[in-house]
């Protein structure tokens, strides 16, 4: 019930999240939960084009596989760490290797959460809820 | 006159003793006494006075028989072509008997060790040529140093891995004939560790222009003469291979867990979709359970490549071969991927041949193959593309060749020897597909290691390739 509501208050202010995935069952299932959830979302499905995205539309937050063709996703939220204008954007990383980031990746990076695939659409967006209301 | 005999002879050798002594300036001792040398000759000179000129000419005549009883004794036959001489030197003949018994006696003693010896060096030697043998023809590149960290003993392996030569190694310091430093550095604090019978195991990598190699060390001490270290024994085992072969299993495993999370991923999501009722509509609903059911299919694909591969390659796998029709195989491969080929506009030409023409072949193992061929031709075809699957039959050589073509990405020259190895995958192409890097591999190995036939792939970049494969047809 806290959960719902909390999802309701987010919402509200209809934040954008770009999700980015080379799996397109993945990008499907993600964007219909967030959606549902009153989310507006973008997907894009590799590195480069996550990068575009994220540049064009200027997302709130970014959920990023991590293995992925040309780009992978730590190197994208690297790069967009580095940039004044998407500096600010927080990210969840969804990944199907066991991989572990290091704080310094962490930092470099600006990811805040590492979720494992496979993983659980509602406890998704409850990380999401999280990292949104979490300080800068 | 054998009184004067034994007088005489005892005159004789005191004189002879006392010349000796003064010849030599020595002492002579008799028994437990000490007579010096001069008063020996004192008495020796007092008692020829004494005996008379008369006695001279016997002692002469004696002296002749000793010496001529001395230049003919055949030592080793103890007899003396003098006949009757040795009886007539009475004692003295005895006595000289008795020591050349006992001369006789320690000669043979001495050859007897000697020979003893001879064989002893002689088992030494083949023991030490053994030794060397063994140490020559082992492959792992062995070391010896003594408590002066100089190398005593290497083979040529070590030689051809440490890079030096073996010829000068030996006698020289250590760290003269070794480049590698630390190496050197652990040899000596192995020797001062003083740890008897200890090993040390150490991994140590050599960088030469060949490449990175890995070895495991072994180090250990030899003992000395006083239980003191004596010298240290580096045994260096090449391990690169292993380490690679751990890479690789660790590579696969890695990449396996990836590609089975991936389709599980998107099961686990959807059920959870549905149960969490995020389907609006039955519509929706249906897609959800349409792509579980693909998904789950994915999955199934993936663990029979994987267990097949890991079967043929072990020899554990059933073979049941059978007569098939290639036809009738692809038809139905085509029939499963068309849907697929359908989603991404491609188009399926089908070039066969009749279904008259068999094989004798494992039908599933076949299908198998074929799915993985057409499944890759329709994962690397961009949109519009086309795919023609052909059988031909080659009756004066008995044999049915099938063939998957595609106006595909193509597989660049650098690649192609590989594309059918375990793992590999075309860099190039990697972001058109996900993949393990096994199906191609799978596919050789049925075509191949069980059916005995023959693959072929010829590809140009931007136009597309081809997958041929041969099969013996059935008489």
């Amino acid at each position: 019930m806290t959960l719902i509501s909390t999802d309701a208050a987010v919402a509200s202010s209809a934040r954008k999240i770009l999700v980015v995935d080379d799996e397109s069952h993945i990008l499907h299932v993600v964007s219909l939960k967030l959606r549902n959830a009153g989310f507006t979302v973008v997907t894009g499905s590799d590195g480069q084009e996550g990068l575009d995205l994220a540049h064009s539309e200027l997302p709130d937050l970014i959920i990023t596989d991590f293995q992925m063709p040309q780009l992978s996703g730590l190197e994208l939220c690297r790069r967009l760490r580095q940039e004044p204008a998407t500096s600010h954007i927080r990210a969840i990383m969804l990944t199907a290797r066991g991989y572990q980031l290091g704080p310094q990746d962490a930092e470099q990076s600006g990811i805040r959460r590492m979720l494992s695939k496979p993983f659980s659409p509602r406890h998704l967006l409850a990380t999401v809820n999280e990292v949104l209301n979490e300080a800068a | 006159m054998r009184r004067v005999n034994i007088w005489s002879m005892a005159m004789l050798v005191l004189i002879v003793a006392s010349g000796t002594a003064l010849l030599w300036g020595r002492p002579l001792i008799v028994g437990r006494l000490m007579l010096p040398a001069t008063s020996l000759a004192a008495a020796g000179g007092m008692s020829a006075a004494l005996c008379g000129l008369g006695l001279v000419t016997s002692l002469r005549r004696q002296c002749r028989f000793l010496i001529q009883f001395i230049e003919t004794t055949d030592l080793d036959r103890r007899t003396s072509s003098a006949g009757e001489v040795a009886p007539t030197l009475g004692p003295l003949g005895r006595s000289i008997d008795g020591l050349l018994d006992r001369v006789a006696d320690m000669t043979e003693r001495v050859t007897g060790r000697v020979k003893e010896l001879e064989i002893h060096l002689k088992v030494a030697t083949a023991e030490r040529q053994h030794a060397q043998a063994v140490l020559y023809s082992l492959s792992d590149a062995v070391l010896v140093t003594d408590l002066f960290d100089e190398v005593v003993l290497a083979n040529e392996s070590a030689a051809r891995t440490l890079e030096f030569d073996l010829k000068r190694s030996r006698r020289s310091p250590v760290d003269r004939v070794l480049d590698d430093e630390d190496l050197v550095a652990m040899i000596r604090d192995m020797r001062k560790s003083d740890s008897h019978g200890g090993k040390r195991i150490v991994e140590h990598k050599i960088t030469s222009p060949a490449g990175e190699k890995t070895y495991k060390v072994t180090l250990s001490c030899v003992p000395g003469t006083e239980g003191e270290v004596g010298g240290v024994v580096a045994v260096l085992h090449d391990v690169t291979r292993e380490r690679e072969v751990a890479e690789m299993k660790n590579d696969f495993v890695s990449s396996v867990s990836h590609e089975l999370r991936t389709p599980l991923a998107s099961i686990h999501a959807y059920v959870e979709m549905l149960i969490d009722g995020e389907a609006r509509d039955e519509k929706t609903a249906q897609e959800f359970y349409e792509i579980i059911r693909t998904e789950a299919q994915r999955l199934g694909r993936l663990i029979d490549n994987i267990l097949n591969i890991s079967r043929i390659e072990s020899g554990l796998v059933k073979v049941n071969k059978q007569p098939q029709s290639l036809t009738v195989v692809m038809k139905d491969a085509i029939e499963v991927i068309a849907p697929q080929a359908r989603l991404k506009g491609l188009s399926i030409v089908e070039k066969l041949t009749p279904v008259f023409y068999q094989t004798r072949a494992d039908k599933d193992m076949l299908y198998q193959a074929v799915l993985n061929l057409l499944s890759n031709a329709v994962k690397y075809t961009p949109q519009g593309g086309t795919i023609t699957v052909e059988t031909e039959v080659d009756e004066a050589h008995g044999r049915v060749v099938g063939r998957i073509r595609d106006t595909g990405a193509g597989i660049p020259p650098k690649d192609l020897p590989f594309v059918f190895d375990k793992f590999y995958r075309v860099e190039a192409n990697n972001h058109m597909a996900k993949g393990t890097g096994l199906g191609l591999s799978l596919v050789r190995h049925i075509i191949e290691t069980v059916h005995q036939g023959r693959i072929v792939v010829d590809s140009q970049v931007g136009k597309g390739s081809c997958f041929g494969f041969e099969l013996e047809l059935c008489k």
